[in-house]
């Protein structure tokens, strides 16, 4: 590991033409339209700059670049000047340097000149510029007027502004701008007076910039720097490895000094985020070193009992025989395991590879069943495989962009930028949600549709959008007949065009007025490149996989699929749930999404390794609770989930794990489910362990061990001692070697490797001998089944509705600065943003129960009841309330029932119907849990040897 | 009836020209309200139409009516085309300014309007933009860009949308000929701009001006109204500024109409390729684009046939400061600056004798008498150390102190900077505090810092009053060479010439050799 | 069914079938029955689909005839091989 700064070339990357010239004597040859000073850089000649940076557009605002051209008059700024055929530049002549020296002088004679104790010794761009120009003497003397009495801003939790240090650069204005798209800095003044601010001169945290650090990273000097920094000094070395939150996959520098991590960096040549970042990967890793962290592992007998903590050996003896016991006394099918999308591909391989071969059922399932299952079923069904057909990159081509069930800005943030920077551009947008997400209108964006739908309609509304494209004629008919199935879209459209279909006939159903249905459908089919992006607002109901099936049919319908700029895209919850759900994490599938009753898969794998493997399904997440409440499944093992948070109906999640008798729990907290655990097994941070991650662009990208496990091992090789004591000899010794048995056994990821991976930085699979490259769009030529096939979507409701009782719909979702259950977000500094779920209610209903803001209140459903604060807002429509589910006090999920999607049991988190009262505090429930999950956490303490 | 002409012009009003047009109301006479002739020292200006034509009589006052009606007035001129000031100029743009209602359409049309246009529609548009780069017309603006190569990239940009911006920032000290000319004859820059936009395929235009010219913004409002029909398909719309110098810039002006924070672009990408909202924008100065009808009407070469070198067609000079006859003066180029100065002009109000005159606004180079002989043109001036700008020129009698002058330049620009450019951003104000320890005779000593031992390099000897005067001309050659755009560009152009031929006003006593290149 | 986290196995079954069939409902009875029992043999675990056959001629567990037939068809077929 060492620590080299990434090469800063001023200006971005173009593509062109080549075009030669001359930069001092030396001959370059560039894509035209690259600046000199990029064209500079290529043949590492460094000019002088601070205003460039080549992740932004040149702004031509230092004055440091100047050059000579021969034939030019005056020294044009190289940032701002691109090259042109036969140029002569010269970069260093004795009038550019006493003009750089010039300027410096004028930037010196007003900056603090503390170099040495700054923050930003030996990594600040105006120190490095200022011994380039060799400035000596600032002549100005440094009693003028200047900056330095300016207070610091300390109210972000990670990072500082300090005004004195500031250049004006506007780096960080331009950052926030044009990559981030938030719009939340601005230069204040004019002149000499010109200043950073935050919104309208409020303090950072209090502004609206949402903390992606793009501007902390673009600063030049310490004006903007990260609190880990002053604390701990800059990096001595880096390693670049892969973001465990959100599915987006953003890669960054893990930069380090000895076993510290000091902060984590965007990598520039990361595919996925292209340098960007946001405030969950960018800054909220403290959960890794936090003090909750469980190291040793633990076992009990009752979950009455408190914990005792106990040697690796004996933990993992005692799973083995638990296991062992509980098939011989109740049957082979009588165990299963959950894998964890936040573990690598690696160890979700292992974890049902330890249940097929191990524990010799299909009993797995992973978070995905109650996120993207209707994802893998919908595009399996229609496309023929189970993921989203482009790459990040397409978004910069699309022309209409339609986001349904999906709030990109809170949930994916990092692609959000990109995909509002294209908006910016002029792409138009269709929003179909309940809510009006922050997409909707923000600076210098406003969607053209905002089609705010009763939850609970999409398959209605989508299936109608359907129909405005095949009775007006706005089919691509020549893509349809070429490349789908041509019966099925006959009856497709005979169904669709029928007129109960219509946005007329369901405009009272959805909520949506018909005329602005049709328009979107009209934009959307007619627009140019049309891009769908759709989140778990798509997949959490009771017709998940018929609403995705319908997506798909309408890109199909209007040629959408298989070119850059379209495409039907999930955008996934989890940094690896595309991985997991190819790993093989769900009861009816092997790796590779295939069937466990196709034999040929099946004898494959057990040549491989060397057992009969079970060609019926397992048990679904829901269906393992189920049986256990019925008693015929008794032991399971959860690795980096907390289904008891995370999965509906928390009572009857609650009532099956109560029922086993042997949950072992891998986690790095002691989580909620771990409160009816009889063994835990302390995990590892994605900090601490080598393996790849799958972003929601098929993206595989390397996860690269920056520290020792702070529990002694990595969960891969825990899942290795539980095989091992299961009587299995796995041999494995760096992760490498399960990637390579992947690929041996997994046609679409035949090619992939560690080592082709560190040579390109990542690949999308399929990766093989037929897509030698990988595959940054799905479907180019023909779909992965053949004929693309178009299913008829009826709409069946719900069977969750409102009434007298239960009058409101509650729908839930995440927000930027928390994810998922929490568990590594609430042990970060982000409760800053979110220190508590709230449950969001229009104004209407709110004075309707007089609720004020801030209140206290009771949410009920059918499933339960918990108390949670009131936040009144028009963003969401009367007759629905939205809250979140991070925060465990709350647990929203008490609420939640488990009617689910049809096809795959996916749970139907977004309709819920609610009521809503004022209230004094927490519920009976809440009380109960609370006093219970207490009591269950106890540690016991071992007595000091005399 | 009688009927007799009162100009409605800003300066005309702040010198009484309303009360003046009551008083003539009142006695019985039809009172049509014009632009401004241009010499405000005849304001205000009363022309009397009689069988010999219209006679006029300034400056009048409203007691005067009787007197003016009878024809007794002692401040009788006579004929208007006739007085010394008028008789010498060549009026291509401002032809009709203080002869018509400046808002009468039909007045406009019985006057020559719409001629240029109509031809140009004659035209095709790159005959359009053959004509104009024919007539040899540079940017009015002050930086005296070939306006028709300018219009041939915008001709020759492929885009959907195409602007036309005027930009109607007159902010130089000294310079009024944008109001005089928006106040006076608003129709003709609406001509200008719809042949502009007929040329390069723009359909509509933006006329940026500054909110100073609350007249000016309420005659272009009234008269776009009432030429719409008149230049469709095309469009126009006023947009006001808030105050900025720098806003006159043309890219700091396209990101205030785009309602941004009117900062430098820089350039490449040209406006013309890259401008308002991305879309390949003409941007020219309100003269500019007024020069164009005549050049549509008369021919291309009727106007190149006047001027000198390479400075073709008419200039509408603005003589201001301390002068006896300030007014806009419209002449080919070429006149020589002693000319201006004393024969139009008059010398000077007070009487004393002239020392400095400044050419081109706040940011224009001062000139001694000794260099009275320049001829008024581009490139005399540039090579002189100077510019024309906007034709703005100050006269400045010998009380004027010549440091101040060049420390009002830097304190004009600290005030006006954008803070986006470095050199401008801090040299401006670093250049003011220079400027005033010259001004003061005290050099400065090592300060605080620089005296403490941590500093190894800094100076510590205190530093004398020629390394100051350096120190000076270093900052303005960093501002010259370095600044983005022309704000803190051409500050050191007051400033060096002032140092340069007024040396003694700083302390030096001797000339310095010439400003540093 | 006012409180499904107290559905019986059964009932769970039941209403699982049903909700399947319900989708396939636009396809006609028949094949909406075939479309299930597909679905179902593909999807869940032996023991569900043991106890499903046998519900089907419990005379005593309320099931909609679609959907006794569709658990009829699960035990005519070996759908899996």
């Amino acid at each position: 590991m060492t620590f080299t700064r990434e090469k800063d070339f001023g200006t971005p990357a173009k593509h062109g033409e080549t075009v030669s010239l001359t930069i001092d004597g030396q001959p370059v040859s560039v894509p035209a339209g690259t600046s000199i000073m990029r064209a500079a850089a290529m043949v590492d000649t460094a000019i002088p700059k601070l205003c460039a940076t080549d992740s932004l557009e040149s702004f031509g605002s230092c004055r440091l670049c100047l050059v000579e051209i021969e034939g030019r008059k005056g020294y044009p700024a190289s940032c701002t000047t691109p090259v042109a055929p036969e140029m002569v530049v010269r970069t260093e002549t004795d009038k550019l340097r006493k003009l750089r020296r010039g300027v410096m002088e004028l930037y010196i004679s007003d900056h603090p000149l503390d170099c040495l104790t700054c923050s930003a010794n030996g990594d600040c761009e105006l120190q490095d510029q200022a011994g380039a120009v060799g400035l000596r003497d600032v002549r100005f003397g440094y009693e003028g007027a200047n900056h330095l009495e300016g207070c610091k801003d300390e109210s972000n939790p990670y990072f500082t502004f300090d005004p004195a240090k500031c250049i004006v650069c506007s780096r960080c204005v331009r950052a926030c701008d044009d990559v981030q798209g938030t719009l939340a800095l601005t230069v204040d003044g004019r002149g000499f007076a010109s200043k950073i601010a935050a919104s309208q001169g409020e303090d950072f945290l209090s502004s609206e910039c949402v903390s992606c650090g793009a501007c902390v990273q673009a600063c030049p000097t310490s004006a903007l720097i990260e609190n880990t920094v002053i604390d701990k000094g800059t990096p001595d070395k880096s390693v670049v490895t892969t973001c465990a939150y959100c599915g987006v996959g953003c890669t960054f520098r893990a930069e380090m000094r000895g076993e510290d991590l000091v902060r984590m960096v965007p990598w520039k040549e990361g595919k996925a985020n292209h340098g960007h970042s946001c405030v969950k990967g960018r800054f909220a890793w403290g959960y890794a070193q936090h003090r909750d962290r469980i190291l040793n592992p633990m076992v009990r007998t009752s979950v009455d009992e408190p914990w005792r903590e106990v040697s690796w050996e004996e933990a993992i003896t005692h799973v083995a025989s638990e296991f062992r016991r509980i098939q011989s006394s109740y049957g082979t099918r009588a165990i299963g395991g959950i894998t964890s999308s936040r573990c690598t591909n690696e160890e979700t391989f292992l974890v049902q590879k330890l249940i097929r071969q191990g524990f010799g059922n299909n009993n797995v399932d992973t978070c995905a069943r109650v996120c993207h299952s209707p994802t893998g079923y919908g595009l399996k069904t229609t496309f023929g495989t189970s993921a989203g057909t482009q790459d990040f990159d397409s978004v910069e081509q699309a022309d209409v962009i339609l986001v349904i069930g999906a709030n990109p800005t809170d949930g994916h943030p990092v692609f959000a930028s990109r995909m509002k920077r294209r908006l910016r551009e002029g792409a138009r947008l269709i929003v179909v949600d309940p809510r009006r997400i922050d997409l909707v209108r923000s600076p210098h964006i406003e969607a053209a549709y905002h089609l705010p739908l009763q939850p609970g309609t999409n398959v209605a509304l989508l299936t109608a959008m359907a129909h405005v494209i095949v009775t007006e004629g706005l089919v691509d008919e020549a893509y349809v007949r070429e490349r789908c199935d041509g019966e099925a879209y006959a009856e497709w459209a005979a169904f669709v065009s029928e007129p109960a279909r219509s946005p007329e006939a369901i405009e009272e159903l959805t909520g949506v007025p018909a005329a602005d249905l049709r328009a979107a459908a009209r934009l959307y089919a007619t627009g140019g490149n049309g891009a769908i992006y759709y989140g778990l607002g798509v997949t959490e109901h009771s017709q998940g996989s018929s609403t995705v099936m319908a997506i798909a049919n309408l890109a199909m319908a209007t040629g959408n699929v298989g070119k850059p700029g379209t495409g039907v895209n999930p955008l996934r919850g989890q940094n690896n749930v595309q991985g997991s759900c190819d790993m093989g994490s769900f009861p009816h599938e092997l790796p590779g999404y295939r069937h466990v009753s196709d034999n040929a898969t099946r004898a494959l794998f057990e040549a491989d390794w060397g057992v009969t493997l079970d060609a019926q399904p397992g048990l679904r997440i829901n269906n393992m609770l189920d049986a256990a409440t019925d008693g015929t499944f008794k032991g399971i093992f959860i690795q980096g989930e907390d289904i008891l948070q995370s999965d509906p109906n928390t009572k009857h999640v609650a009532a099956g794990l109560a029922a086993m008798e042997c949950v072992v729990v891998q986690d790095l907290f002691l989580n909620e489910t771990a409160n009816y655990a009889h063994v835990f097994l302390p995990g590892s941070t994605f900090l601490e362990k080598d393996g790849t991650f799958t972003n929601a662009e098929r993206r595989i990208q390397m996860v690269r061990k920056v520290m020792e496990p702070k529990n002694g091992y990595a969960d891969w090789e825990v899942v290795q001692l539980v095989a091992n004591a299961m009587g299995l000899r796995w041999t494995y010794t760096h992760p490498s070697q399960i990637m390579d048995e992947i690929a041996r056994l997994t046609p679409t990821f035949a090619g992939v490797s560690f080592d082709v991976l560190e040579e390109r930085g990542s690949v999308q699979w399929p990766m093989n001998a037929a897509a030698p490259e990988g595959t940054p769009t799905m479907h180019l030529d023909q779909f992965v089944r053949g004929k693309g096939l178009f299913v008829v979507t009826d709409y069946v409701p719900t069977d969750e509705r409102t009434g007298p009782r239960f009058p409101l719909l509650l729908t839930t979702g995440r927000i930027l600065s928390q994810y998922n259950v929490g568990a590594q977000t609430r042990r970060t500094e982000n409760g800053a943003w979110h220190a508590e779920d709230r449950l969001e209610i229009h104004p209407h209903d709110a004075e309707n129960r007089g609720i004020r803001d801030g209140d206290w209140v009771a949410l009920r459903s059918r499933a339960g009841e918990t108390t949670l604060r009131a936040l009144i807002t028009d963003r969401v429509a009367p007759g629905v309330v939205y809250t979140t589910f991070h925060h465990p006090d709350t647990q929203a999920n008490v609420i939640t029932t488990d009617f689910s999607d049809w096809a795959t049991n996916c749970p139907e988190y977004k309709v819920t119907a609610v009521q809503v009262m004022p209230s004094n505090g927490p519920s009976d429930w809440q009380t109960r849990y609370r006093e219970q999950s207490d009591r269950s956490r106890r540690i016991a303490t071992v007595e000091p040897a005399e | 009836m009688t009927r007799v002409f009162i100009s409605r012009d800003m300066a005309s009003v702040a010198l009484g020209a309303d009360t003046v047009a009551e008083a003539f109301a009142k006695a019985g006479c039809e009172v049509v309200r014009t632009g401004s002739r241009g010499l405000f020292a005849i304001e205000p200006l009363v022309e009397v139409e009689t069988d010999a034509g219209r006679i006029a009589y300034g400056p009048i006052g409203p007691g005067d009516v009787k007197a003016v009606l009878d024809g007794t007035h002692a401040n009788r001129i006579g004929p208007i085309g006739e007085h010394p000031f008028f008789s010498g100029q060549q009026r291509f743009t401002f032809a009709r300014c203080g002869v018509i209602d400046p808002l009468s359409m039909r007045g406009y049309a019985a006057n020559g309007g719409w001629k240029g246009l109509d031809a140009a529609h004659a035209l095709s548009p790159q005959e359009v933009v053959d004509a104009v780069k024919a007539s040899g017309l540079r940017g009015r603006g002050g930086a005296g860009f070939p306006t028709g190569i300018k219009w041939q990239t915008v001709l020759d940009t492929p885009a959907h949308e195409k602007f036309i911006v005027c930009n109607a920032d007159e902010g130089d000290s000294g310079t009024f000929a944008d109001r005089m000319l928006m106040e006076g004859d608003p129709f003709h820059l609406i001509e200008g701009m719809a042949i502009a936009g007929h040329a390069v395929g723009a359909r509509h235009g933006f006329i940026y001006i500054r909110s100073e010219y609350p007249f000016a913004v309420e005659t272009m409002h009234e008269a776009i109204a009432r030429a719409a029909s008149r230049i469709e398909p095309f469009t126009l719309e006023v947009r006001v500024g808030a105050g900025a110098y720098v806003c006159g810039e043309e890219t700091s002006l396209l990101d205030s109409i785009e309602g941004k924070r009117g900062e430098v672009r820089a350039k490449p990408p040209l406006p013309a390729i890259e401008g308002l909202w991305g879309k390949p924008t003409v941007i020219n100065n309100v003269l500019s684009l007024s020069a164009v009808p005549f050049i549509l009407a008369e021919g291309p070469q009727a106007y190149a046939d006047v001027g000198f070198g390479r400075s073709r067609g008419t200039m509408p000079i603005q003589i201001a400061g301390n002068v006896k006859n300030g007014g806009l003066y419209e002449v080919g180029f070429g006149l020589t600056l002693g000319e201006l100065v004393n024969q139009i002009g008059g010398g000077t109000a007070s009487g004393r004798p002239v020392r400095a005159v400044q050419v081109g606004g706040p940011l224009g180079a001062y000139f001694p008498p000794s260099m009275f002989h320049l001829p008024f043109d581009y490139e005399a001036f540039a090579e002189a150390g100077g510019l024309i700008g906007h034709a703005g020129i100050t006269v400045f009698d010998d009380t004027v102190d010549m440091a101040k002058m060049a420390r009002f330049a830097m304190e004009f620009c600290a005030v006006e900077s954008c803070g986006k450019c470095t050199p401008c951003r801090i040299g401006s104000t670093r250049g003011t505090e220079l400027i005033d320890r010259i001004v003061a005779k005290a050099p400065r000593k090592a300060d605080t810092v620089e005296t403490l031992p941590q500093m190894r390099n800094a100076g510590t000897a205190a530093r004398t009053h020629d390394e100051e005067i350096e120190l000076l001309r270093d900052l303005c050659d960093t501002m010259k060479h370095g600044s983005l755009c022309a704000l803190g560009g051409f500050t050191p152009y007051p400033v060096l010439s002032a140092l340069d031929h007024f040396p003694e006003d700083f302390g030096s006593a001797h000339v310095h050799a010439a400003a540093a290149e | 069914m006012s409180d499904h986290a107290m559905m019986s196995t059964d009932e769970r079954l039941a209403y699982m079938a049903e909700h399947i069939l319900r989708n396939f409902a636009t396809r006609g009875e028949d094949e909406a029955i075939e479309a299930t029992a597909e679905h179902i043999g593909l999807y869940w675990d032996p023991s569900m689909k043991a106890r499903a056959t046998a519900m089907a001629d419990e005379p005593g567990v309320p099931l909609s005839e679609a959907a006794r037939a569709v658990f009829r068809r699960l035990g005519e077929e070996q759908p899996l091989t």
